[in-house]
């Protein structure tokens, strides 16, 4: 292939698309080809703003023809060139376009990998967006009945979460992260999730939510005989008891050591907090249920 | 099983037995061959017949121990030796309780030299070699082989450390034993060896599951691929086949042969429409 010059390439495929006089329908099969030359020789000399524009309009043509999957893998291309570039919002849509048109495709893996992809990317500039993403990807694989392709998004999800501090939102998602693990017979992630989300609770200090939650969870029998489990309980008892010494003991066992590694920097620095308080509150609430038998 | 806990417990069925055992009551009515005759006339009881008989055995083993090439009955042999200075420092005491009793026929300077004596027998008694100074350390390193060689006792691990007076008499030597086996118990109950095992078990237990759950997930997306590479597999052939007919057709010999008769009469035929407008 002779080196034709990209910009040459880019207007001719212009001037196809183009209606005008002499022309009254887009010739876009011409085009597509000569958007997609241009677009390789503008990535190959790095000039990504040139790539991703001729990526877009590949991408656009190749709607025309209706080959969205075509179609999609372009704005993916755009959609990291636009990373590279700094734009975001274009980022952003670049990837929730790719991702609708590989459901058009009907392929939801796809699809959910677009929008894992577009939101690891936003990660670290727009959070928020990044965990839309990342809800969005999950729910088309739940919808496909594919959860176990999930576990990763979901544990993405709770780190980016946890680094911006939203220990509810992200003791929820572990939850649901148990549940996706419930549908599809995974009981070691499962359980992995339940205790990660109790240790998440505890590490916000709020050592009611943490028993309701493993009350909760026992419910499962699965959970309630596993290693996981039993470390649960050893862990509540020792906040129960105030035992700050028993409570990094168990924290250094092996059933935490194997979850995930930010949920395991978080227990590392439990107990957070004044453990007597939560005794004094018990006392308290002890004393008040005596007043109320007599 | 350690060598003291195994050399305990013989000697306590040895002393059960004690009274069954010919050659010994022999040697008790035997008198030895301790020196002194200024003992004769006042030394005439079976304890210091069995004192003597005892030292003198004593003497002898510690020789024969210092001889012995196989490393296990030397220690069971220091072992007896131990026990018996044991039981002749107990009996110590004893004698010097009659060296002080007025005896008549005897003066008094016999007296002070039986006290003497008495005195120095304890001294002897531990003088007399029994391997203890590098037993310890050996014994340590041998507990393997010894307590193989004593295989036909029942040892019986639940009463471990439960050394009751009654079954020795401590000695410096056998408290340090006992002292050291204590703390390797100890460390073993603590079980630092036992946490590595159970560490590293607990993360095969991890990887094991996290790799089921893996091979769990990917079984679909086998059977998927299978699916689509079968269809295609099917596709191919099949073109490969109607591929196949279609050249075939275009170059079947027969084909060929009346393209060459045809394209020889065509040049026939103009070669005589030549020929005829030339004419």
């Amino acid at each position: 292939m002779s080196k034709v010059d990209p910009e040459k390439l880019m207007v001719k495929a212009e001037k196809l698309t183009k209606l005008s006089f002499t022309r009254w329908t887009a010739d876009w099969k011409s085009a597509v080809v000569l958007y997609e030359q241009a677009a390789n020789e503008f990535r190959a000399t790095r000039n990504d703003e040139k790539a991703k524009i001729a990526f877009e309009k590949a991408s656009k043509c190749h709607e025309m023809i209706s080959q969205p999957w075509d179609a999609a893998k372009h704005l993916e291309s755009a959609g990291s060139l636009a990373k590279q570039l700094g734009e975001w919002n274009e980022v952003l849509d670049f990837f929730r376009r790719a991702s609708e048109l590989y459901s058009e495709c009907g392929r939801a893996q796809p699809a959910s990998d677009a929008l894992a992809k577009g939101a690891r990317l936003l990660a670290e500039v727009n959070p928020e967006e990044a965990i839309r993403l990342f809800n969005d990807a999950c729910a088309i694989l739940e919808e496909d009945g594919k959860e176990q392709m999930a576990f990763d998004l979901y544990r993405d999800a709770t780190e980016v979460y946890i680094k911006l501090e939203r220990y509810t939102d992200a003791a929820s998602l572990l939850l649901r992260w148990g549940l996706a693990a419930d549908h599809c017979k995974a009981v070691n992630s499962q359980c992995k999730a339940y205790l990660g989300a109790i240790l998440v609770y505890l590490y916000t200090h709020d050592f009611k939510q943490a028993e309701k939650c493993y009350n909760d969870c026992s419910q499962i029998d699965a959970f309630l005989s596993s290693d996981q489990g039993r470390c649960s309980s050893k862990l509540l008892a020792a906040y129960e008891e105030g035992d700050a010494e028993e409570i990094k003991r168990i924290c250094l066992s092996s059933a935490i050591s194997h979850l995930d590694h930010m949920i395991i920097r978080l227990a590392r620095k439990l107990p957070t907090g004044d453990l007597t308080s939560l005794r004094a509150k018990d006392a308290e609430e002890e004393a008040l249920d005596e007043d109320d038998l007599t | 099983m350690s060598v003291i806990d195994i050399l305990t417990r013989v000697d306590a069925i040895c002393k059960k037995y004690d009274k069954y055992d010919v050659d010994k009551q022999r040697d008790l009515n035997v008198s030895g061959t301790m020196p002194s005759p200024a003992y004769s006339s006042m030394w005439r009881t079976t304890s210091r017949e069995r004192f003597r008989c005892s030292f003198s055995s004593a003497c002898l083993s510690s020789e024969l121990a210092s001889k012995e090439k196989n490393r296990a009955s030397a220690v069971a042999m220091n072992a007896e030796i131990r026990r018996t200075k044991a039981r002749l420092l107990e009996e110590v005491p004893k004698l010097q309780r009659l060296a002080l009793k007025k005896v008549k026929g005897v003066s008094k300077e016999e007296l002070a030299a039986r006290n003497d004596l008495v005195l120095a027998l304890p001294e002897r008694i531990q003088s007399i070699p029994d391997g203890t100074a590098s037993a310890v350390k050996q014994t340590s390193r041998w507990s393997a082989s010894a307590s193989s060689s004593h295989t036909e006792i029942r040892v019986d691990s639940t009463s471990d450390g439960k050394f009751e007076s009654e079954y020795f008499q401590r000695t410096e030597e056998s408290n340090q034993f006992r002292q050291e086996y204590e703390m390797r118990k100890l460390k073993q109950a603590t079980g630092s060896r036992l946490d590595a095992i159970a560490e590293g078990l607990d993360t095969l237990k991890n990887m094991a599951n996290d790799m089921n759950e893996e091979l769990d997930r990917q079984v679909p997306l086998m059977d998927e691929i299978d699916t689509k590479v079968d269809r295609a597999t099917a596709d191919l052939k099949n073109t490969n086949v109607r591929l196949k007919e279609t050249v075939h057709r275009m170059r079947s010999s027969r084909n060929f042969c009346i393209d060459i008769i045809l394209l020889c009469i065509i040049l026939g035929i103009a070669a005589y429409l030549y020929n005829v407008l030339k004419n």
